[in-house]
C-alpha cells in the first residue's frame, strides 16, 4: 500500500509512477511527482518505480524561482 | 571589533504620526554631498497611480534624475520602499523591501525585489520609501531611528568593507542590546569594482543569535550605493510588531484572509515543494529533467552530474530551523548553511554562515559554469555576497568568459594566466576575488557581458558576430538561470521584460513548454500581460511573489482559469482591501499594475531605452547556435523544421538546418513581440501610445509630450 496526496492507493511490485497516474485518472497533467523526499519529473515516469509504503505527492508545478 | 568610528554629522529630527492604513504617508531625502535631509509628504496621486514599492521608487527616481543622467552622477538616486501591505506578520511573505536606480549595467531602470526587516521597519520609522542622491568622498553611514525618531548621518571609518562582517558590526553597534530591532542594508567591495554589485537587506536571527541578508541583486543597485560613498543604511525599530502595527482599516478582515493563506501554507508546502525545508533547491533536478537546467553558458539544459546540486544535497546541509525572511512567513525558505569552512579568501579556514544558496545561484554558480560541486557553489555564494556581488551576474558574466575562452576567442594572456576552462573552480573563485579587489581579468569580467564582448572584440581581436550569439545579456543585464530555447513563451518573459531578462517578471515555461496552455501567439501574448502584472503587483505592495503560485490550492485544477491560481489572487485583493481600506477586486490588481508597468517602460523610452531594438536577445536564448548543439538535440530540431516550419530538410547539412532554424525561430519571435506590443497597448515600435497612458492615468505632461516626441499620435 501506498499513500498518494493522503490518501491510500494499492501498491504492486513494478509499478512506476506512470502506472499510477494512469490508474488515477485524469490528474496525468502533474509534471512532477514526489516520493517520500525524491522528486520525478515527466520524463522519467515511465522508468522511475514506486516502493511499498511509499508516500507520494503529485506537484504541480506553475511557477518557479 | 574595535578600532572602528562613527562620527555624528548631521541630525534630523521628527515627530511621527501613526501609520494611517498601511502608509507613513512620507517620504525621506537624503543628499550625500550636501548632507542635506528631508521628509516631504506622499499625495494622494501618488497612492492612487503608483501605490507603493516600485511604484513609489519610479515616481521618486523619475523626479530626481534627467534623461541625460548617467548611473554614476550624483543625481541619480538610489531609492527603497516598502509597500502598503509591507510589514504585516500575519500575511505570507509580507516583508519585502523594493530597491530601484539606474543601472550601471542597462543605462535605465533596474528594480530589485528583496527580504529583510529595511523596509517595513523604514516605513513603519516614518517613511513609504526613500532616495538618496549625492556622492560623498567619506565613508557614510545612516541611521533612520524609528524608535528615537532622528535621521543620523555618520562619517564612518574603519569598519569592515564585507557585508558579511560589517552587518554583524552595525547591527550590534545599534541595537542597544536588542538586536532584533536593527535591520542593515550594504554593499561590500565587489560592488564598489564590479558594475553588477548587489544589496544585503539584513534581519537579525534570534535562534543562531546572528545577522542573516537577503540580495537585492540585480543590475548593479549595489554599485550605485557603494559609488556613493554609502557604507551602509541602518534602519531602528521595535521589533515587537503585530498587524496593528501597519494601522489596517478592517483588522478582522485582514485577520480572516491572512489565517486562511497562511494556514493553507502550512498544510500544502509539506506536500508539495518543501519550501520551508529546502528552499528552491528543488528546482535544480526539476530543470535537469525537462532540459531547462543552463549549463556550460547555456548551450544545454542538462547534465549528468546535475543531481549533485539538487534538493537531496542542500536537504542535508542546510542547517535545520525556521528561516522567514520576515516575522511569521510560513514559507519561510531563506536557508543557510552553518559553520561551513570556506578553502580560499579571506574567511579560509574560517567557519562561517551562509543564507542560501537558492536555485538561481545554485544553477548560476554551479551549472553554468560546468562546476557540479555543491561546496564550490557554496564559497561562491558566501563571497558574492560578502563582497556584494549579484550570483546571477557574477555566474553569468563568468560562464561567458569561459565560453570564451574554450572557444580561443581569449587566452591565458588575456585572462593573466587563468585556464578558464568549464568545471575549473579554483579559476571561478579567483574571479570572485578579483572582482572584490578590482585586479585582474575579474575586473574586466565585473563589467558584465555587454562591455565584455567590446572588450573582447576591440583589444583581443575576438569574433563579435559569435560573441553576440552566446553573450547572455539583454539590455546589458546577464539572463538569470533557466534555459529558453525550447519556450517561446519565456523568451518573452526575459527579451521583453522591462529591466532586462530577470525571471521575476514572468516565468512561464512550464505554463507554455509543459503544460501548453498558450499554444498560439494570442495567448501567449496575453499571458505575457497578466502574469507580468501580477508579479509587479507584490513589488508595489511589499509583498513577495511566492506565495502566489509556487504553493497551489489543491483544488486549483478544477477553477476556470488555473493558471492564474485565482483563489490566491482574491485573497490578495481582499488583503489589500483590508489594510488600505480602498475596495478592490482582481482586475484592479491588474490596473494598479498596469499604470506602474507602463510608466516604467516610458521611463526606459525617456532614458533612451524602451523601444523594439531594445527588446531583443541573443541567438542562444531563442535557439542552437553551434552545430553541437543543434545535433544534441538534433530529432527535437529536425521535427520542429518539418512540422512548424514545413521545411524539407532532406539533404540538408547540419549548418544549414542550423541557419534554417535560426531563421524560423526569430521570426517566431519577431510575431510574439507584435502580438505583445498589441496587447500591452503599444505601438509596433513598443512604446506605450496616447490612449494607452490616458487610460492608465499617467499621461503626465511630460509623459504626453515624451511619446510625441518618439513619433506616438494616438
Amino acid at each position: 500500500m501506498i499513500r498518494v496526496a493522503g490518501k491510500e492507493h494499492p501498491w504492486r511490485p513494478g509499478m512506476t509512477v506512470a502506472d499510477l497516474l494512469r490508474e488515477l485518472g485524469g490528474l496525468q497533467d502533474d509534471p512532477v511527482v514526489r516520493i517520500n523526499d525524491h522528486y520525478v519529473s515527466r520524463p522519467n515516469f515511465a522508468e522511475t518505480t514506486i516502493p511499498d509504503n511509499a508516500e507520494v505527492f503529485l506537484i504541480p508545478m506553475i511557477a518557479g524561482g | 571589533m574595535t578600532g572602528y568610528e562613527l562620527k555624528l554629522e548631521k541630525t534630523f529630527p521628527y515627530q511621527r504620526p501613526p501609520i494611517d492604513r498601511g502608509y507613513a504617508k512620507q517620504t525621506l531625502h537624503l543628499d550625500l554631498s550636501s548632507l542635506d535631509i528631508a521628509a516631504r509628504p506622499v499625495t494622494e496621486q501618488m497612492k492612487d497611480l503608483f501605490i507603493g514599492g516600485k511604484g513609489f521608487d519610479l515616481w521618486l527616481l523619475w523626479n530626481a534624475v534627467k534623461p541625460t543622467t548617467r548611473w554614476n552622477d550624483p543625481d541619480n538616486a538610489v531609492c527603497i520602499a516598502c509597500g502598503p501591505l509591507g510589514g504585516t506578520p500575519a500575511y505570507p511573505g509580507s516583508g519585502k523591501s523594493i530597491a530601484a536606480t539606474l543601472s550601471p549595467l542597462t543605462g535605465a531602470v533596474i528594480d530589485s525585489n528583496v527580504g529583510g526587516y529595511f523596509g517595513p521597519y523604514l516605513k513603519f520609522s516614518w517613511f513609504d520609501a526613500l532616495a538618496i542622491q549625492g556622492k560623498s568622498d567619506r565613508d557614510i553611514v545612516v541611521l533612520v531611528d524609528g524608535i528615537d525618531q532622528t535621521v543620523q548621518v555618520f562619517a564612518a571609518a574603519g569598519l569592515p568593507d564585507d557585508a558579511y562582517s560589517l552587518s554583524e558590526v552595525l547591527t550590534g553597534h545599534f541595537a542597544q542590546g536588542k538586536p532584533r530591532n536593527i535591520s542593515v542594508v550594504s554593499a561590500g567591495p565587489g560592488a564598489r569594482n564590479t558594475y553588477f554589485g548587489c544589496l544585503n537587506f539584513s534581519w537579525y536571527d534570534p535562534k543562531r543569535k546572528r545577522a542573516r541578508y537577503k540580495q537585492a541583486g540585480r543590475g548593479g543597485v549595489g554599485t550605485v550605493f557603494a559609488d556613493k560613498g554609502l557604507k551602509a543604511l541602518v534602519a531602528r525599530w521595535d521589533s515587537g510588531i503585530s498587524v496593528e502595527t501597519n494601522s489596517p482599516a478592517d483588522r478582522e478582515r485582514l485577520k480572516k484572509v491572512a489565517k486562511l493563506h497562511s494556514r493553507e501554507i502550512v498544510e500544502l508546502d509539506p506536500k508539495q515543494n518543501e519550501m520551508a525545508v529546502i528552499g528552491t533547491t528543488h528546482l535544480v533536478t526539476i530543470m535537469n529533467d525537462h532540459d531547462l537546467l543552463p549549463t556550460h553558458n547555456f548551450r544545454f539544459g542538462q547534465h549528468r552530474e546535475a543531481p549533485n546540486l539538487g534538493q537531496a544535497v542542500f536537504r542535508r546541509l542546510f542547517d535545520p530551523g525556521y528561516d522567514g525572511c520576515w516575522m511569521g512567513c510560513t514559507v519561510a525558505c531563506s536557508h543557510g548553511v552553518r559553520d561551513f569552512t570556506p578553502l580560499t579568501g579571506p574567511y579560509r579556514g574560517r567557519k562561517v554562515f551562509v543564507d542560501g544558496p537558492e536555485y538561481e545561484t545554485v544553477a548560476g554558480c554551479g551549472s553554468l559554469l560546468g562546476i557540479f560541486d555543491p561546496h564550490t557553489v557554496i564559497e561562491l555564494n558566501f563571497y558574492c555576497d560578502a563582497y556584494g556581488l549579484d550570483t546571477i551576474s557574477v555566474g553569468t558574466a563568468t560562464a561567458f568568459a569561459m565560453e570564451c575562452f574554450e572557444l580561443g576567442l581569449i587566452d591565458a594572456r588575456h585572462t593573466g594566466g587563468l585556464e578558464l576552462y568549464f568545471g575549473n573552480r579554483a579559476a571561478a573563485l579567483e574571479i570572485v576575488h578579483q572582482m572584490a579587489r578590482g585586479e585582474g581579468f575579474g575586473r574586466l569580467v565585473g563589467q558584465g557581458v555587454r562591455r565584455m564582448k567590446g572588450v573582447f572584440a576591440e583589444e583581443f581581436g575576438a569574433d563579435p558576430k559569435i560573441m553576440a550569439d552566446i553573450g547572455m545579456e539583454s539590455k546589458g543585464l546577464e539572463f538569470s538561470e533557466y534555459m529558453t530555447k525550447e519556450s517561446l513563451a519565456q523568451q518573452g518573459g526575459y527579451g521583453l521584460a522591462l529591466k532586462g531578462p530577470q525571471h521575476d517578471e514572468a516565468w512561464l515555461i512550464f505554463l507554455d513548454m509543459v503544460h501548453n496552455f498558450m499554444p498560439t501567439f494570442d495567448q501567449k501574448a496575453e499571458a505575457l500581460h497578466w502574469f507580468p502584472m501580477f508579479r509587479t503587483w507584490f513589488s508595489l505592495c511589499g509583498l513577495c511573489k511566492l506565495p502566489w503560485n509556487d504553493i497551489i490550492p489543491e483544488d486549483n485544477k478544477g477553477t476556470p482559469e488555473p493558471a492564474k491560481v485565482m483563489k490566491h489572487v482574491n485573497w490578495y485583493a481582499e488583503y489589500f482591501s483590508s489594510v488600505t481600506g480602498r475596495e478592490s477586486a482582481p482586475e484592479d490588481l491588474i490596473r494598479m499594475s498596469e499604470a506602474v508597468y507602463n510608466f516604467q517602460r516610458v521611463f526606459n523610452l525617456r532614458m533612451g531605452f524602451g523601444r523594439r531594438e531594445h527588446d531583443a536577445l541573443p541567438y542562444r536564448a531563442v535557439g542552437p547556435v553551434t552545430e553541437l548543439e543543434y545535433e544534441s538535440r538534433a530529432e527535437r530540431y529536425d521535427k520542429q523544421l518539418t512540422d512548424a516550419g514545413k521545411i524539407d530538410i532532406a539533404g540538408k547539412s547540419t549548418a544549414e538546418k542550423v541557419a534554417l532554424l535560426r531563421a524560423f525561430r526569430e521570426q517566431q519571435y519577431e510575431t510574439l513581440k507584435d502580438a505583445v506590443y498589441k496587447r500591452r497597448g503599444w505601438t509596433p515600435e513598443g512604446i506605450p501610445t496616447l490612449a494607452t497612458v490616458k487610460r492608465l492615468g499617467i499621461d503626465f505632461p511630460e509623459v504626453v509630450a515624451l511619446l510625441k516626441a518618439n513619433g506616438v499620435t494616438a
